[in-house]
C-alpha cells in the first residue's frame, strides 16, 4: 500500500479520518476554489494536451453552468453526497481519476482513489499534491493510494464506502464485483466500450481544403490523443455514400505534419492485425500504410471490436442511408463522432437501435471530451440522494 | 569455395528470387488465408527481387493456424518458445519440408563441424523430447542438431540440475577428441556455465566446439553480450570455439551462423533484409532495422518470407575476412513491446483475489 495523499498516515488512520469527516454541500465554496487552482495549473501543462483538457473542462465556466443545472433540478429539494465514493481508475488513461473525483467532490463526498499501481507520481498528480494542502476541507476528504492486487485493500474499501466507481475493462469489473459492497452502497462501472466515427460523403466532398483540415485536425485528436485506445475514439468509420479517398490522403499528410510518434512495435501489430483480418470473409480490402491501416469492410460482426489493435487501424464501412446502421450497433458501442449530418437524423438513428449501443453522439473533435453524463448516467446523480422532508 | 556460402550475392539472389516466386504461387493455391492476404493487401505474386517478395509479420503463426498441405499429410507441428501465457507458434511441416529443413542443417552446419559426426553433449534435458509429435523450439532445435554428433549424453537432469557425475565420465572417456557441444544460450549461462563457477566444479571441455542459439534476450538483462560470453565460457569451461546462430522455429534448416570472425551469414537457402521499423523500407549496409528473413524451404506452411520482431544490422555483402560469400549480419535484440494507452486495464494482467 503506498499512499500519496494524505501524507505520513497509515492506511488505517486515513480510513478513520477521512469517514469521521462531516460532508461538504454540493458546490462548497472551497471546493469550486479548488477546482479553480487545478484548472490554471493544467491548463498550462501544454505538453500533455489531455491534462490541458481537464483544465478547460474545470474552468469556471464550465463548473459554474454544471452548478445552475443541478441547482435547476434539485430546487426545493434537500440533496446531499451520498458519502464516501472509492473510485478504481484505469491503468492507462490517466486524466480519468481526475474527472470521476471532481465529479464525486463537487457532489459533496469524501472521496477514496486507487490509482493503477503503474502510474508513477506523474506531472499530474504532483499537481494535485502541491495544491491540496492550501484546501483544508478538500484535503482533509481525500485518499490517493495505490496498491496491488494481492492486498486486500479493495474488499475492506468496498465495504466502507458509499458508492464504488470502476473505470476499465470488463475483466475488472468482473473480478471486482466478486467483492461485496456495504449493503447500502450503489455502484457505477464503466466497461471496456467500442466507438465510431460517421461520415457523409458528399458534404466531405464539398469542403475545401482549409475546411477539410480543420476537420481532419479534429479527427486526429480524437483518434491521436490517447493513440486510439480511448473507449471514445473512433476505431470504425462509416461513410454514408462511397468512401473518399481524399480524405485519407490527406489525413496521412496532417498526421506527418503533426510529427505524430509510431513506435516499431505498434507498426508492426498494425500490419500483422491487417493481414489477419484480410482472412476473414467480411474484409474486402486491407491497406497497411505507413501512418494507419484500413480494413474495408462489407459487413461489421460484433467480434471484429476485438480485433482492433489501436495505434491507428480504421474499420472502413459504407451505408447508404445513416438508418442501415441501426443493425451494426451493438450494447459495446458508445460513441458515435460524426460530420454533416443534421439532429433529426441522429435521433432517428438513436430511434432506430434495438440495442443498448449508443450513448452520445458528438461532433467530430468531442469525442474524447468528458461529460457529466457518461455511458448514459449523470454523475451528479448517482454521486447524490436526495433527503425528503416532508 | 564453401558451399553453402560460395554464392556471391547477385548470383545467389537470382537464383533465390525465382524459388521464392514459387513458394509464393504455391502458398497463394494451397493456403486460402495466404491467398486472401495477399490479394485484399494488393501484394505482388510475381517479384522481380528479393525485397519485393511479400512477407509476413512472424507473430501471425501465433494468431492463426496457416499451412498449405492438408491435415492429413501433417507430421510435426512446431511450436515456439513462449512463457506461460502467451500465445506460441505453431508451424506445420509435411514429410517433405521436414526433410528438406534436415537437409539444409546439415549442409548450414558442415563447414563448422565437418563430415564426420562428434561426440555430442545437449546442454539441455532429455525431457524436451517427449512428445514425437509436437515440439516446442527447443525441442526442434536439439532433434535438428542431433544428426551431428553420437553418444548423446544430457547434461542436465529433468530437474535443470547439472549431472556433474555423468558429464565427468563423458568427458574422460572422449578425452583428446573433439566434441560437439549444443544449447540454448541462457540455458548453457544459467545452468552450466554459472552452476560450474558457483561450486567450484572442475569441468573442462577443451577441444569441444560449442554452438548455441536462441536469443540474448535474457542475457541482456544480466548485461551480458556474445564478447562477455565466448570469454567467460573459455576462461571457466575451457570451450575454445563457439559460434552463435540466429534461427527460429518459424523457419528450422535455414539457419544463419556465425563464422570464425563472429559474424551471422545467410547460407544460399535463405537471406535477411534489414527494412526501417516504421515504415518497413529496405535499409542500406550498416543501418540497424527490422530483419526480415526469407528462405526457400517452407512449403507446408507460408513461412518463406517473415517480418520478424528483431533488430538487426547487414555488416557487409561478400566481403567478410572468413571468405564465405553473400550477406553477414548482427542481431542486437528486440523491438521494445508495445504499450498502448487506453482506458480499459485497471489492474494489468487482470484482477487477481
Amino acid at each position: 500500500m503506498k499512499i500519496f495523499w494524505p501524507k505520513n498516515v497509515n492506511f488505517d488512520n486515513a480510513l478513520c479520518n477521512l469517514n469521521s469527516q462531516k460532508l461538504s454541500k454540493p458546490f462548497a465554496e472551497e471546493i469550486i476554489a479548488f477546482t479553480q487552482s487545478l484548472s490554471r495549473r493544467f491548463v498550462r501543462m501544454r505538453s500533455m494536451p489531455e491534462v490541458v483538457a481537464l483544465g478547460y473542462w474545470l474552468r469556471k465556466s464550465n463548473i459554474k453552468q454544471m452548478q445552475a443545472e443541478f441547482e435547476k433540478a434539485t430546487e426545493g429539494k434537500v440533496v446531499r453526497g451520498r458519502g464516501t465514493a472509492f473510485h478504481i481508475a484505469p491503468s492507462n488513461v490517466d486524466t480519468i481519476f481526475v474527472y470521476s473525483w471532481m465529479l464525486s467532490l463537487l457532489a459533496g463526498n469524501r472521496n477514496i482513489i486507487r490509482i493503477s499501481s503503474k502510474t508513477e507520481i506523474n506531472e499530474l498528480l504532483q499537481v494535485i499534491l502541491e495544491e491540496l494542502p492550501h484546501f483544508k476541507s478538500v484535503a482533509e476528504q481525500i485518499i490517493i493510494c495505490t496498491y496491488g492486487h494481492d492486498e486486500n485493500a479493495t474488499e475492506v474499501l468496498s465495504l466502507a464506502c458509499h458508492t464504488r466507481v470502476i473505470w476499465g475493462g470488463d475483466e475488472t469489473i468482473k473480478a471486482i464485483r466478486n467483492i461485496p459492497l456495504a449493503p447500502i452502497a450503489n455502484e457505477l462501472a464503466f466497461p471496456d466500450r467500442f466507438s465510431l466515427a460517421i461520415l457523409n460523403s458528399e458534404k466531405v466532398k464539398q469542403l475545401n481544403n482549409e475546411a477539410l483540415d480543420a476537420l481532419l485536425e479534429q479527427f486526429y485528436n480524437d483518434v491521436f490523443w490517447f493513440d486510439q485506445m480511448a473507449c471514445s475514439s473512433p476505431r470504425l468509420v462509416v461513410w454514408r455514400g462511397e468512401k473518399i479517398e481524399s480524405f485519407w490522403t490527406a489525413f496521412e499528410r496532417k498526421i506527418q505534419i503533426k510529427q505524430h510518434e509510431l513506435l516499431a512495435a505498434t507498426q508492426v501489430l498494425k500490419y500483422s492485425t491487417s493481414l489477419q483480418l484480410a482472412a476473414e470473409s467480411y474484409v474486402e480490402k486491407v491497406a497497411p500504410i505507413t501512418y494507419f491501416s484500413r480494413i474495408k469492410l462489407n459487413d461489421v460482426p460484433a467480434n471484429v471490436r476485438e480485433q482492433h489493435c489501436g495505434g491507428g487501424l480504421f474499420f472502413e464501412y459504407e451505408v447508404e442511408n445513416l438508418i442501415d446502421l441501426e443493425q451494426t450497433i451493438i450494447d459495446k458501442d458508445q460513441t458515435i463522432a460524426y460530420f454533416g449530418f443534421e439532429k433529426p437524423e441522429l435521433v432517428e438513428l438513436v430511434d432506430s437501435i434495438s440495442t443498448r449501443g449508443i450513448d452520445r453522439i458528438v461532433p467530430i473533435g468531442q469525442a474524447l471530451n468528458f461529460d457529466g453524463v457518461w455511458d448514459g448516467q449523470s454523475f451528479l446523480t448517482s454521486f447524490t440522494r436526495e433527503v425528503i422532508i416532508l | 569455395m564453401t558451399v553453402p556460402y560460395h554464392l556471391v550475392q547477385a548470383e545467389k539472389e537470382s537464383e533465390l528470387v525465382v524459388k521464392l516466386n514459387e513458394l509464393t504461387r504455391w502458398h497463394f493455391e494451397n493456403c486460402h488465408e495466404y491467398k486472401s492476404m495477399l490479394e485484399k493487401s494488393n501484394a505482388l505474386l510475381e517479384a522481380s527481387c528479393l525485397e519485393e517478395v511479400p512477407f509476413l509479420p512472424v507473430q501471425l503463426f501465433k494468431q492463426m493456424n496457416l499451412k498449405s498441405v492438408s491435415q492429413e499429410n501433417v507430421v510435426k507441428v512446431l511450436t515456439s518458445s513462449g512463457t506461460t501465457g502467451q500465445q506460441v507458434s505453431k508451424i506445420y511441416l509435411d514429410k517433405e519440408t521436414s526433410i528438406v529443413q534436415t537437409k539444409a542443417l546439415v549442409e548450414v552446419m558442415k563447414p563448422i563441424l565437418g563430415n564426420k559426426r562428434l561426440p555430442m553433449i545437449l546442454l539441455d534435458t532429455k525431457s524436451v523430447l517427449k512428445d514425437r509429435k509436437s515440439f516446442s523450439a527447443r525441442g526442434a532445435g536439439i532433434l535438428g542438431f542431433s544428426n551431428f554428433g553420437r553418444k548423446h549424453f544430457y547434461a542436465l537432469n529433468d530437474d535443470m540440475t547439472l549431472d556433474v557425475e555423468g558429464l565427468q565420465a563423458y568427458l574422460k572417456e572422449y578425452e583428446g577428441q573433439r566434441i560437439l557441444l549444443f544449447g540454448f544460450t541462457f540455458m548453457i549461462w544459467q545452468y552450466v556455465y554459472k552452476e560450474i563457477r558457483d561450486k567450484g566444479l572442475n569441468i573442462n571441455f577443451n577441444n569441444s566446439v560449442l554452438i548455441h542459439g536462441g536469443g540474448w534476450k535474457k542475457l541482456k538483462d544480466e548485461a551480458v553480450d556474445a564478447l562477455t560470453f565466448n570469454h567467460l565460457l573459455s576462461e571457466q569451461l575451457g570451450i575454445q570455439e563457439v559460434h552463435n546462430y540466429y534461427g527460429m522455429v518459424e523457419q528450422v534448416g535455414s539457419i544463419f551462423v556465425e563464422c570464425t570472425e563472429g559474424h551471422l551469414h545467410a547460407p544460399s537457402y535463405a537471406d535477411v533484409i534489414i527494412r526501417n521499423p516504421i515504415t518497413f523500407d529496405v535499409l542500406p549496409v550498416g543501418e540497424q532495422g527490422l530483419i526480415q528473413v526469407v528462405s526457400e524451404l517452407p512449403k507446408s506452411y507460408p513461412g518463406h518470407s517473415l517480418l520478424t520482431e528483431d533488430l538487426g544490422t547487414i555488416l557487409g555483402i561478400d566481403d567478410c575476412p572468413c571468405g564465405w560469400k553473400g550477406k553477414y549480419f548482427s542481431v542486437v535484440g528486440r523491438i521494445p513491446r508495445a504499450e498502448l494507452r487506453g482506458c480499459s486495464d485497471t489492474f494489468q494482467g487482470g484482477v487477481r483475489l
